[in-house]
């Protein structure tokens, strides 16, 4: 795991050191002292992270493989591992459709999508929370914070 | 202002059932996130900030402190009842606390749990009381190159305690840091990461950062692990504590609320560390040493002691030099900031009535922590009973609204969403999301001293040595790095 991260730290850093600083940070040209650039300090940084991968492959090298912080193991890890994809899946679709559906209609239907993936042993007080817990919200955020909580383009609550 | 001036100034401000109701409102949604497994303080604390926002400053404020005091105190509910700790912070209380309740004496010790957090809490809070104003003048004198030496020091500190090791620490505060250059630059304006997005150029929203990494991560491990939140709940028994046994722990209470205040006024060590430490020493000094471990309630009343010794200490760094003193503190200083505030040196002049309104509310929040956790205790088991696979999708929509409701933008739902994915797989490589968003806080602020420090030297590096002050910062920060260092390499040669 340690020697995974050293490999990904020191892969991130010269990915930024290469391509994305040259690329995504602009500098002016009248710079007079390279320390007060825009540049300066991400270049150090990833050069930071490049040395901590450095670090990080070398105190791997000599530990053995047990010592190295492990995760608690699940019965089923290829259906976890689908469910991963299946919450992946709704963050984006949540994300997407808010703006078309109202983030109440999206809150509520995230909530369900969550509580049948996680498969709740009580979907009656789910589906009961997933109405009420959106609307109380809503209703605090608008009615009492006046926040425009997006209300989306189909049904528009008072 | 005079001492007697500032004091009724603050009382002005708290002196009001508004100020008295939020407080209370902050202890119990604590002590109940506390007591619910999954739910740590620090996530309660993040749940709870963004309905502060229609609230008066002081108000805000002081429910996200008491929610922060109660989540303390929750996180040893869970721990002696079900051997889960409800935060990180009550993983010592496990060790004597649930040893008792299997013996039928959770009600005993969970009374000494509550007796010593409040203890520590009232010593804590004294502590920030006297040394935050005599730090916030002290700090008064210093420039650019002292803070950077300061926040340099602070996150090394962050770095090297929070995790397993050094370097995955640091590697977590370089995250943060990198993070933290996404937007204009702080000096010409000119574009960093932003690929011309509109919502990119201030910068990442940092509640939708925080919320991101330490609430919905717990929601994905949710749908990884679906049922690793079982436990079987002890009874209370009939057995409680008596003032016999507290006097009899008092001493190990003391120098356990001492060692939290020691260890909470260094940013970045921790409730964490201060329990434990708190509770070796209890055991190296007890008579009853022999027990520890075996359910010795002196081992509740010293472990206690130490994580809530930490609460109203770490609120020293905060608020005399703007240096958020662990996490939770982190959120705390998000709040200062939605309501118009930059906790530092300057607010002990420019608001002296909020600062005093703090120290009061600090003080009347440790009789509240006193009556809702002896409430709590009694009422733990609905609180138990709560079906996680249904509380996970409520943080989830908690989450959403919340985080929308900073900016009133879905783009930092979006942010929330891929930090969540990124503390996930920073939780699975045992990276500490710590010193991430502490970094991510200071990453500004460090590089903003830096580049004004070089401003004022013409570029010179010598600035950053000028004087005593930012000689003794640097001088803790390489001893920190050594004495981290050499104590990984120790228990790796221990280890083999």
């Amino acid at each position: 795991m340690q020697v995974q991260l050293g490999i990904g730290a020191i892969v991130a850093a010269l990915f930024l050191i290469l391509y994305a600083i040259p690329n995504w940070v602009s500098s002016p040209s009248n710079v007079r002292n390279i320390v007060l650039s825009p540049l300066f300090w991400p270049y150090i940084l990833a050069g930071l992270t490049a040395f901590v991968g450095v670090g990080l492959m070398f105190s791997a090298r000599g530990a053995h493989s047990e010592d190295g912080p492990v995760n608690p193991p699940i019965e089923d890890p290829g259906k976890g591992a689908l469910r991963l994809v299946a919450m992946a899946a709704l963050m984006v679709v949540t994300f997407l459709v808010m703006p078309w559906l109202g983030m109440v209609w999206t809150s509520m239907l995230a909530f369900v999508a969550l509580a049948f993936l996680v498969k709740t042993r009580h979907p009656v007080a789910a589906v009961i929370c997933a109405v009420v817990v959106p609307l109380v919200l809503y209703a605090f955020f608008a009615h009492v914070a006046s926040v425009a909580i997006p209300q989306g383009e189909l049904v528009r609550l008072p | 202002m005079s001492l007697i001036d500032s004091v009724m100034a603050g009382l002005a401000l708290v002196g009001n059932w508004e100020a008295f109701l939020s407080l209370a409102i902050g202890v119990v949604i604590g002590v109940v996130g506390g007591a619910i497994p999954g739910i740590s303080a620090t996530m309660a604390v993040a749940l709870a900030l963004p309905f502060t926002f229609p609230m008066a400053p002081i108000n805000g404020i002081l429910l996200l402190l008491g929610v922060y005091k109660g989540g303390i105190f929750g996180g040893s509910i869970p721990a002696i009842l079900i051997k889960t700790p409800g935060t990180p912070a009550s993983s010592a209380t496990i060790l004597d606390g649930h040893p008792m309740a299997e013996r039928g004496e959770a009600g005993r010790a969970l009374g000494m749990a509550l007796w010593a957090s409040c203890t520590a809490d009232f010593v804590s809070n004294l502590a920030l009381i006297f040394f935050a104003g005599f730090l916030a003048s002290f700090a008064l004198s210093f420039g650019p190159p002292e803070f950077f030496a300061l926040i340099l020091f602070s996150l090394t500190i962050i770095a090297g305690v929070s995790g397993e090791s050094l370097l995955r620490g640091a590697l977590s505060a370089l995250l943060g840091l990198l993070l933290a250059t996404i937007g204009l630059d702080l000096v010409y304006g000119t574009n960093r990461f932003t690929f011309g997005d509109p919502n990119l150029m201030g910068g990442l929203n940092f509640i939708a950062v925080l919320i991101g990494l330490f609430a919905i991560p717990e929601v994905i491990n949710m749908v990884w692990h679906p049922t690793g939140h079982m436990g079987k709940v002890q009874k209370l028994g009939s057995k409680w504590v008596t003032f016999v046994e507290y006097k009899r722990c008092f001493r190990s209470i003391i120098r356990g609320s001492f060692i939290g205040v020691f260890l909470g006024s260094i940013p970045g060590i921790g409730a964490a560390p201060a329990a434990f430490l708190s509770y070796s020493e209890a055991r190296r000094k007890s008579p009853n040493k022999a027990n520890f471990g075996k359910g010795e309630i002196e081992g509740v009343a010293a472990s206690e002691a130490g994580n809530n010794g930490v609460a109203g200490a770490t609120l020293i760094p905060l608020l005399a030099l703007g240096v958020p003193g662990d996490v939770i503190t982190a959120i705390i200083i998000g709040a200062f900031m939605v309501h118009g505030l930059q906790p530092g040196p300057m607010m002990f002049i420019m608001n002296v009535d909020i600062i005093y309104g703090l120290f009061i509310g600090l003080i009347l929040s440790s009789g509240i922590l006193f009556v809702v956790g002896g409430l709590a205790i009694r009422g733990f088991r609905p609180v138990a009973d709560i079906p996680k696979r249904i509380l996970m999708p409520m943080v989830l929509v908690l989450c959403i609204y919340g985080v929308f409701a900073v900016n009133n933008n879905i783009f930092d739902v979006g942010v929330m969403f891929v930090m969540g994915g990124v503390g996930f797989a920073m939780g699975r490589y045992h990276i500490p999301p710590a010193p991430f968003l502490i970094a991510f806080i200071l990453g500004p602020l460090l590089e903003d001293n830096f580049r004004q420090s070089m401003l004022m030297s013409g570029g010179s590096p010598d600035i950053l040595l000028r004087g005593p002050i930012t000689w003794v910062f640097w001088a803790l920060t390489v001893l920190a790095i050594v004495t981290i260092a050499r104590g990984t390499l120790n228990a790796a040669r221990e280890g083999n």
